[in-house]
């Protein structure tokens, strides 16, 4: 699905990536770990093409235009990127707005996402009247409301207390093994990737350092 | 794409003072497009109309009542040269008669005025305008005549003042309306801006360029649409209020009223103007900020 070979990406000075190489099967679960700055944000945006490697090769797999190609993604960015002047139900509804999607289609899947995420008293709320849980479950409902076949979600037990950091996880493992969904999860979470025995990929100073199939967080 | 125009209309009711700018100097230049696209068409057709009618006058002394073998002599004289296609003599009750004609809404006018003191006249037409001054010539050595007067002079006058309108014009419309595109273009590029998270999170998202871009057209094409019907709709108030006036004016010389294609062609042109002005504007403004 994935094939990154040698990998590199500056921006100006700064080496955010150094030579990083991995292939990633459809179907897979990833964790990518490694402390802050250590390029976990920059490999999420190679692969959804928002970012050019300086070097190395990174062959992905879907559409060739940018645009259709992203469809085909399901992205949880580390900053939310939830649009203020919408509430939660309008901002899940977006990727299947932009897609053009019937509006029927697009109501029963943002109701079926809200749902799984527990949001659906949270409907009319607006991103500023949320808790830092919701704010991550809308972020999360949007990223899955499209059903794609990649789900990138950066750091998305970022600020969470364990039990809803816990919860979110189970969401994706569960959209893992029922749909197949391959997903790449950064995030610096011991517990979590303690605790579910997938494979991680370890980057520190833009390097991978590690990569085991039943890795520990260390 | 049309589903997007709600957004835009949205979008335009909540910034309502640029939409007040952007409407009023859309609507500024085109009706100054307006004004003088009147203007030019109707000189033009003051001047056409007098190009295709070859006429000379010859005017008689004021105090004399020309005899019939008087004004025989002359048409026989003008039919001899063969360049002239009819010859018309008006006497003075005829002049009267037209003048009353042509001053009926002016009591003030008619009364002044009695026959005697209108000359009677000869109203030649040629066969070719270009043979109006030899007419012109001939007619002046005839008895008793004391003034010929022929569109020459007035073809020629009109025609310059029509090409000073057209350029006066073209130069004073265009400038406007190259200003109100810059100013559409920065009103549009201001609200991009402040959109430009969503901008960046559409893309993220899959749209594409035309997804993002086509609610920042629409609000350009409504600018443009609404100033191009308001500056139409004052441009014709104007004219039709003005008409009696003009039509006095321009005694006998039948371009007024204008007519109701005209100006819903007048209406078109704005319209198609005003709209692309502001699609290029709104397009132009978002594409800067477009990655895909
Ligand atoms: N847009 C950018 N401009 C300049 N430097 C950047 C940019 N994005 C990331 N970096 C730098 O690249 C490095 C890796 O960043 P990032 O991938 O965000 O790390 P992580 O997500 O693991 O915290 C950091 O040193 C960061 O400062
Ligand atoms: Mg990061």
């Amino acid at each position: 699905m994935i094939s990154a070979q040698k990998l590199t990406k500056k921006f100006g000075n700064i080496l955010a990536l150094d030579a990083v190489s991995f292939d990633i099967a459809p179907g897979e679960f990833v964790f990518l770990t490694g402390p802050s700055g250590s390029g976990k944000t920059t490999v999420l945006r190679l692969i959804m093409r928002d970012l050019k490697p300086d070097a190395g090769k990174l062959v992905l797999f879907g559409p060739a235009k940018i645009h259709e190609y992203r469809r085909t993604i399901g992205t949880v960015f580390q900053d939310f990127k939830l649009l203020l002047d919408r509430n939660v139900y309008e901002n899940t509804a977006l990727p299947l707005e932009i897609m053009g999607a019937a509006a029927v289609d697009i109501d029963k899947a943002v109701k079926k996402a809200l749902e799984l995420m527990g949001l659906t008293a949270r409907t009319d709320l607006f991103p500023a009247q949320l808790s830092g849980g919701e704010l991550q479950r809308a972020a999360l409902a949007r990223a899955i409301v499209a059903r794609p076949k990649l789900i990138l979600a950066d750091e998305p037990t970022g600020n969470l207390d364990p039990k809803t950091a816990r919860a979110i996880v189970n969401l994706l493992t569960t959209l893992h093994s029922q749909l197949q969904t391959t997903i790449i999860m950064a995030t610096h979470n011991a517990d979590i990737v303690n605790h579910l025995d997938r494979r991680v990929i370890s980057l520190d100073a833009g390097k991978v350092i590690k990569d085991t199939p039943k890795g520990k967080y260390d | 794409m049309i589903k997007h125009l709600p957004l835009a209309w949205q979008r335009i009711r909540r910034s309502p003072y640029q939409a007040l700018a952007a409407v009023s100097i859309m609507t500024m230049s085109l009706f100054l497009g307006s004004v003088f696209f009147l203007l030019a068409a109707g000189s033009q057709a003051v001047l056409t109309y007098f190009e295709t009618r070859p006429q000379v006058n010859a005017f008689f002394k004021s105090d004399l009542v020309p005899t019939p073998q008087a004004v025989d002599l002359i048409k026989t004289n003008l039919q001899a040269t063969n360049l002239v296609a009819d010859v018309k003599y008006i006497s003075k009750e005829e002049a009267l008669k037209l003048y009353k004609e042509l001053n009926k809404s002016d009591p003030l006018l008619l009364e002044a005025v009695t026959a005697n003191m209108l000359p009677a006249s000869i109203e030649v037409s040629a066969k070719n305008p270009a043979d109006l001054k030899p007419i012109a010539e001939l007619l002046k050595v005839q008895p008793d005549i004391d003034d010929v007067r022929f569109a020459e002079d007035i073809v020629s006058q009109l025609a310059k003042w029509t090409s000073s309108v057209r350029l006066i014009g073209f130069s004073l419309v265009g400038s406007h309306l190259i200003i109100t595109f810059i100013i559409i273009l920065l009103i549009i590029s201001i609200k991009v801006a402040n959109r430009r998270d969503e901008i960046v999170l559409h893309e993220l998202l899959g749209a594409t360029s035309g997804y993002i871009s086509t609610p920042f057209v629409w609000e350009g094409i409504i600018y443009g649409v609404t100033g191009a019907f308001i500056a139409w709709g004052v441009s014709y108030l104007i004219l039709l209020y003005s008409t009696p006036f003009l039509a006095g004016f321009l005694a006998g010389i039948p371009i007024l009223p204008v007519s109701l294609w005209f100006m819903f062609s007048l209406l078109g042109g704005e319209l198609l103007l005003g709209a692309v002005i502001g699609a290029v504007g709104g397009f132009l403004a978002v594409r800067r900020f477009l990655k895909v």
